[in-house]
């Protein structure tokens, strides 16, 4: 199958990261093509080729770029903070082809009328920051970034932002927050949406790398290839970042429209040891899991995941095989966001933490039987109603997300967790779980 | 005026022209300082506040939100074992016992000499290459307890000035999240993020 | 300015509310509760506690929302009390209770405690939280005044909103994140505001407490009554709470046109002189160096007949009175009154020649009321630091510029609590502001971003001396130029608590109450008879030495003011001394005699504040030993000296007024009690001023000299109600010599140094201090063991 945003990293693999690479394989022709163009026009394409952002949200980009409002400055912040557990595609391609998304950041930034645009990369990922600065430094010597660019009169700015360790700032108000140099949290929508009030109360608009790594090949192979390339509304390609016990765990560059089987058990070799698949989640740490004898055989698309009760997210598809301790699994999720909980809102500080503690007793043998329905109440409290997509008490979708592996493991594995209460934790782990409290704090 | 000597100084200058505001540098700030003093010390936020004209406590709330600003002293080696789900699974918690028995160091703690930091991470997007482990940022994928320990004892008798991905992969890593390619020159000084706009970043020899 | 309304319904009832307005407040002014712990009206919404959660009607079927963050549309339908909302709040309460400590026993709050009664009305029955409470070490003092248990704390965001929104400084912040979120300042650093009690009165729990009420009363002890602060002259609502005859509390009461609820610490911490060991509680008469108690007959008497004698043996006009700007308008108008009938002279001054023209700061034509600040578009303050002597007013214009958008112009010798606020800070030396005042007004002067601003209107300036050296005159035609541009309107400050109302009495050596002109006592009527119709003498005039009898009611000429040392002097030399204090002071130390007063919180009666607005104060004790109101002390002598002036209430003098007073016509106490409890701003209905001041354009002398001495006051200090309420005092900054860096090296000064102004030397320690206009040396006013300069320009000053 064709490859898009993958492509040049797998052609050229020692130096699709340079200006010179990335030219000779026609690198900046759409960039310098766009500057002739018009917002209408731009917007247009992008909307009509269908593509939904790579975030986790995936919301329409053309749709969210004919929201923003008429007031100027106008600022772009493209979203490098991919954190999700199991989410390692952005990093690839941030690592292995700064420049794609640089292209695509400058056609943007025309589309949107933005002068300065903000690359917003996670602390964790010095690496990658340093291939992004680089090619920065590579564009603006060039002509491709700062005054006048490409001889316009277009001038555009790019300033590398560096993250230092705080999940939530992927969510996109806060990362406006954390780029104020605020504490990141999240802000309130209603009336802070960033294509009416984002960043310094300006205009904005949130892309994530790879939504930025699309466009150039929307502009270069027209809106109808590349709605060809995908299946139904889920257009273009996805990537996948596959993990846990599956032989070959990686980074896929695929369309839309094969069953789970097909990726678990052709793209990514199948399960360790010939094990059997107990369960997974099929879109990052967020998701509500899946389990093989009700989903294996679904297609992989937005909707059909979604109507399953769950999401495709940010690609994080986690592979849990027949050994795997789902008390273990879910007390390590939810660990996750009670850690990285910014503490504002009332259910998520407090609910999260709860049920964080409430698992680990249970893994370490000193459950009570009430716990399971204690810890359904409790998520009932932060996800009203338990269903999907969330029907949440709290700001942001942080907080809900902590639900998905409760109510899945309520759900699929109830006997799991009684059998861990009746005799005394964890059957398989004869030692007691680590419990360990992460953060500086 | 300032307690930072003029380079960094200089530094500070260059990173606030990059913001339309000068809040907005206070996270790279916070960085510099922790640069000068080697973690970040009440000291270096109230120097951050000066540029930035915020109040002390303004930046204190600012710091103490992100988990990378050390607040308290750690050491020349910040060793970061992932043990979110996807390295948990494949026994991310085994290589933090490893880490933590081979350097006597509990998780959350730095050794009495001020050069080994241990902690565990959350999820540091090598889901693909898990277990996986940082020094300094560096990443390491495909740990196993064994080489955990062997880092450790690494790190202790080279005593390296800075630290480099590609050479830590190769003494210590296994499997990746996907193919590296691309040679890496750079390396990290301290229990921070090595990148050129913070003046973090060293030559590898 | 009337607005469209728009149609909700809410639990099936529908209601007509503003557009766009919050859904919490909407509700509830349509009588709808819903539960809320971090929303207050006045700060900005967060929607952190989400204990406001509702259900609202979309297209998409029903959607939980926060009530303080959402705002009505036309059509909105709500329910805030259906199962899933009540589960929804349950849960909520079980969350914040999670966390808490159950020490609500020991706790200050408890019995009036947010928290504690939602539990009731709105929380589950009994915690399922069975894991380990997160634990910190237990109440830590961030001040000398507040000490923060963040066990208690539910991380609701008040206080750090109130710090950063409104007072503007942001010295407490939330630390860390997630579950380990707290509140804390700095190492080292207090938290230091002149505004940290309104953080203690809006936390919704036990987190924040005040040292000076710490385990005092338990709040079903205390009574409460609604009264106006008489500290500061912005006439701030206040409830003030009293538990055996003793006021222990002071809480902020919101008022739209004053305060909004809040209180300096100052106003809010400052009672404590009432209760002070040192009150005096009996008439005093001098025998020998000291005083001995005496009865009120003995007393009176004797006041009463050397004041006789004097008046027969010299002239009315040997007799004076200086003071009475520190009690209510019915005080005030008895001294009035007996001053002009029992004695027959001019003699009176509320203000201690610190103030400015009394007919400008009672009468001036387009006088501004504090709330045009909100519709401001350009705000000048070209006189004293606001946040250090008008607290309440300065939190309005922060909030009229931070919040409103106003563009801020400020004027002053050196930095003010408002200069990051300001768009335009203007420096210059004491004795050249009419240079400056001229050069602003050239149309080629060096300011042309300032005049723009001024383009836009409506203009609102506050105009007063920067210090005691700045000539009077030079506010004046501040303000007449201000008025120049088109809906510009002046707010002229003065400070003493009720000098306002005690101008509007008549004392001041050129008005009669009501805003009438001594040199027009026709306008003025019967009621009196016959009364001098020249000027009298200013409270300078008065400590020439020229004077044979004094009275001085609630004043402290030998400290309070410049020139301390020549009224020392002229009280010395004077026949005879009267003072009506509630202490001892350097002023009465020699009077011959001395009747005890009744204080604040121990008489009723009313206020006039900065806008004309007058207000009612209350009581809640009675009075301290013997002490009685100044009036009937009045009224007594006035009988004794064979002309009473009628009044056996307070009460009654208020009716006079608004019959003699033309101003005052029509505001009775009735009034301000039931109709307007927010006061009425003079003149009031159908009530005609006579007198209208045109602000004199003749801004006075410039006075030029190598250094120039800038003397203001600080909010903390050495008067007498600060020295007696223990807790304040100790926060005054102390006596210091503030010099610019150029000058302190010019002049080789650093550690101390001497200060030569007019006959008065000091030595005080130096501060560098690069805010102040080169060429100038700043000294807080009145400090505890400072020097009392004069109102000096030109001082020397010379290394030790
Ligand atoms: C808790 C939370 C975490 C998120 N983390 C990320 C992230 O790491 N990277 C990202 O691109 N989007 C993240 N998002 C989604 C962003 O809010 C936003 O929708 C996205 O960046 C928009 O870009 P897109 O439209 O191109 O997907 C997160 C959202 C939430 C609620
Ligand atoms: S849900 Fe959690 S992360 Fe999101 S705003 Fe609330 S506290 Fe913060
Ligand atoms: S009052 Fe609405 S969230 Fe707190």
């Amino acid at each position: 199958m064709s490859l898009l945003v993958t492509r040049r990293m797998t052609d050229h693999p020692t130096d699709s990261h340079t200006l010179t690479r990335y030219e000779a394989t026609g690198g900046y022709v759409q960039a310098r093509r766009s500057v002739g163009m018009t917002r209408d026009d731009l917007v247009e394409t992008v909307k009509t080729s269908g593509l939904l952002g790579r975030g986790g949200a995936a919301f329409s980009t053309g749709m969210k770029w004919s929201f923003l409002a008429p007031a100027r400055p106008a600022y772009l912040v493209v979203n490098g903070d991919e954190s999700e557990p199991g989410t390692f595609k952005d990093r690839q391609l941030l690592e292995r082809d700064p420049h794609q998304m640089i292209e695509g950041i400058i056609i943007t930034s025309i589309a949107n009328e933005a002068h300065h645009a903000f690359i917003y990369i996670r602390g964790e990922y010095p690496k990658p920051a340093r291939r992004v600065q680089k090619a920065v430094e590579e564009a603006y010597a060039a002509g491709y970034l700062g005054k006048g660019i490409f001889g316009s009169d277009f001038d555009l700015e790019v300033t590398v932002h560096l993250g230092a360790g705080a999940y939530i700032c992927g969510e996109e108000t806060a990362l406006i927050n954390s780029l104020e140099g605020r504490r990141g949290e999240p802000r309130l929508k209603p009336p802070y949406f960033p294509a009416a009030k984002g960043l310094y109360m300006k205009p904005t608009i949130v892309n994530n790398v790879e939504t930025m790594a699309n466009i150039p090949h929307i502009l270069a192979m027209g809106i109808d290839d590349y709605r060809e390339l995908g299946h139904e509304e889920d257009t273009g390609t996805f990537m996948f970042s596959v993990s846990g016990h599956v032989k070959k765990p990686g980074n896929y560059e695929l369309a839309h429209g094969m069953t789970w089987r097909e990726l678990i058990y052709e793209v990514a070799g199948g399960i360790r040891d010939d094990r059997e698949l107990k369960t997974w989640i099929p879109g990052g740490a967020s998701a509500p899991w899946f389990v093989p004898k009700e989903h294996l055989d679904l297609p992989i698309t937005k909707a059909d995941t979604g109507k399953a009760g769950s999401m495709l997210g940010s690609g994080a598809v986690v592979v849990m095989d027949d050994t795997t301790c789902v008390v273990r699994a879910a007390e390590r999720i939810v660990r996750f966001f009670a850690h990285e909980s910014c503490g504002q809102c009332t259910p998520c500080r407090e609910g999260t933490t709860w049920l964080e503690m409430i698992l680990r007793r249970i893994e370490a043998g000193q459950g009570r039987m009430i716990d399971l329905d204690l810890m359904l109440d409790v998520s009932d409290n932060i996800s009203v109603g338990l269903g999907w997509p969330p029907k949440q008490t709290t700001i942001c979708p942080l907080g809900p997300s902590a639900v998905s592996p409760i109510i899945s493991i309520a759900k699929y594995f109830r006997d799991e967790i009684l059998d861990h209460t009746e005799n005394g934790g964890c059957p398989q782990l004869r030692k007691p779980v680590h419990v360990s409290i992460g953060g500086s704090a | 005026m300032s307690i930072w000597p003029e380079a960094t100084q200089e530094r500070a200058r260059t990173i606030i022209a990059r913001y339309p505001e000068a809040r907005s540098a206070v996270m790279p700030l916070l960085y510099l300082a922790m640069r000068e003093d080697g973690w970040l010390t009440e000291e270096g936020m109230t120097e951050v506040a000066q540029w930035t004209g915020l109040t002390p406590a303004q930046v204190q709330a600012v710091a103490s939100f992100y988990t990378m600003y050390k607040r308290e002293r750690t050491g020349k080696y910040l060793v970061s074992v992932c043990t979110s789900i996807s390295c948990m699974l494949l026994g991310g918690d085994d290589v933090l016992h490893a880490v933590e028995d081979e350097s006597g160091v509990p998780h959350g703690e730095t050794d009495d000499e001020g050069l080994l930091s241990v902690e565990h991470a959350e999820c540091i997007g090598a889901c693909g290459g898990a277990p996986a482990v940082q020094v300094n940022y560096e990443l390491i994928e495909g740990v196993t307890p064994e080489k955990g320990r062997a880092l450790v004892d690494w790190l202790r008798k080279a005593l390296p000035e800075s630290v480099n991905g590609d050479e830590m992969q190769q003494l210590f890593g296994g499997p990746t999240s996907f193919d590296w390619a691309i040679e890496e020159s750079d390396a990290a000084l301290g229990p921070y993020p090595a990148f050129g706009p913070l003046g973090t970043v060293e030559e590898k020899r | 300015m009337s607005e469209q309304l728009v149609t909700i319904t809410v639990d099936g009832k529908e209601m007509q509310v503003k557009p766009g307005e919050l859904l919490i407040k909407a509700a509830q002014d349509n009588g709808v509760y819903i539960p809320r712990f971090c929303w207050h009206p006045r700060m900005n919404p967060v929607g952190m506690c989400r204990m406001c959660l509702v259900e609202i009607e979309t297209p998409r079927g029903p959607m939980m929302v926060t009530a303080c963050t959402n705002p009505v549309n036309d059509g909105l339908v709500v329910d805030t009390q259906n199962d899933t909302v009540k589960k929804a709040q349950e849960g909520i309460l079980e969350f914040l209770l999670a966390n808490h400590p159950l020490d609500c026993p020991v706790c200050d709050r408890g019995g009036e405690c947010p928290l504690q009664d939602q539990t009731m009305s709105y929380g589950p029955g009994e915690s399922r939280f069975v894991e380990e409470k997160r634990h910190f070490e237990k109440p830590i003092p961030i001040s000398d005044l507040v000490l923060l248990d963040r066990e208690r704390c539910i991380l609701c965001a008040r206080c750090t909103r109130f710090s950063e929104e409104v007072s503007g400084d942001p010295l407490i912040e939330f630390t860390a994140r997630g579950n380990t979120t707290h509140i804390a300042t700095f190492p080292d650093l207090p938290f230091s505001s002149y505004f940290s009690g309104n953080t203690v009165q809006i936390c919704p729990v036990g987190a924040l407490t005040a040292t000076a009420y710490r385990f005092r009363a338990r709040p079903w002890d205390l009574t409460a009554i609604e009264s106006t602060c008489m500290h500061c002259v912005a006439g701030d609502r206040m409830t003030i709470q009293a538990s055996q005859n003793e006021v222990l509390r002071f809480l902020g009461f919101d008022s739209e046109a004053t305060n909004h609820g809040w209180l300096s610490d100052k106003c809010r911490f400052g009672f404590e002189y009432i209760n002070s060991e040192d009150r005096i509680t009996t008439p005093l008469i001098r025998q020998g160096d000291g005083h001995r108690t005496a009865s009120w007959a003995e007393a009176l008497s004797l006041v009463a007949e050397r004041l006789s004698s004097i008046r027969q043996a010299a002239s009315p006009d040997a007799i004076g009175a200086i003071g009475g700007a520190r009690g209510t308008n019915e005080d005030a108008y008895a001294l009035s009154k007996f001053m002009r009938t029992v004695i027959g002279t001019n003699n009176v001054d509320a203000q201690l020649d610190d103030g400015l023209e009394p007919q400008f700061l009672a009468a001036t034509a387009s006088r501004a009321r504090i709330g045009d600040l909100d519709r401001a578009k350009t705000i000048l303050v070209w006189g004293p630091d606001l946040k250090e002597e008008h607290p309440t007013l300065y939190l309005r214009v922060r909030r009229a510029s931070q919040e409103l958008g106003a563009t801020l112009i400020v004027v002053h010798p050196r930095a003010t609590g408002l200069d990051d606020r300001a768009a335009h800070v203007l420096r210059y030396r004491p004795g050249s502001g009419a240079e400056l005042l001229s050069d602003l007004k050239s149309p080629d002067g060096s300011h042309p971003a300032v005049a723009r601003a001024f383009a836009e209107g409506p203009v609102v300036a506050l105009v007063g001396r920067t210090g005691y050296g700045e000539d009077p005159r030079l506010p004046e035609a501040v303000a007449a130029w201000v008025r120049t541009f088109n809906g510009a309107s002046i707010l002229p400050l003065a400070r003493r608590s009720n000098v306002f109302g005690a101008l509007d009495m008549g004392l001041a050596p050129n008005l009669l109450p009501g805003r009438v002109s001594v040199t027009a006592t026709d306008s003025f009527g019967e009621a009196w008879g016959e009364t001098p119709s020249t000027p009298g003498r200013s409270t300078a005039q008065m400590l020439d030495g020229s004077m044979k009898a004094l009275i001085l009611v609630g004043s402290d000429p030998a400290a309070d003011v410049p020139g301390a040392a020549r009224a020392k002097e002229a009280l010395a030399s004077a026949e005879f001394v009267v003072s009506i204090d509630l202490f001892r002071t350097a002023s009465n130390a020699t009077a011959d005699v001395i009747f005890p007063a009744d204080g604040f919180a121990e008489k009723e009666g009313t206020v006039t504040n900065i806008e004309g607005r007058v207000q009612k104060v209350n009581a809640i004790t009675t009075g301290h030993g013997q002490s009685r109101p100044d009036w009937s002390i009045l009224e007594d002598l006035a009988a004794r000296m064979g002309q009473p002036l009628g009044f056996d209430s307070a009460q009654a003098i208020a009716k006079e007024i608004s019959t003699v007073a033309p101003a005052y016509a029509g505001v009775t106490w009735d009034l301000l009690d039931w109709e307007e409890r927010d006061g009425v701003v003079v003149p009031y209905g159908d009530a005609i001023q006579p007198l209208s001041y045109l602000p004199a354009d003749t801004p006075g002398a410039i006075v030029k000299g190598s250094l120039v001495l800038h003397s203001a006051r600080t909010m903390y200090d050495d008067g007498v109600l600060m020295r007696n309420g223990l807790s304040l005092h100790k926060l005054a900054p102390g006596a210091s010599l503030h010099v610019h860096p150029d000058d302190a090296s010019r002049l080789g000064l650093n550690g101390q140094a001497t200060i030569t102004a007019g006959d008065v030397t000091a030595t005080l320690p130096v501060v560098r201090d690069d805010s102040l206009a080169r060429g100038t040396v700043y000294v807080p006013f009145n400090q505890p063991g400072g020097p009392s300069l004069g109102s000096e320009l030109l001082v020397e000053v010379a290394p030790v």
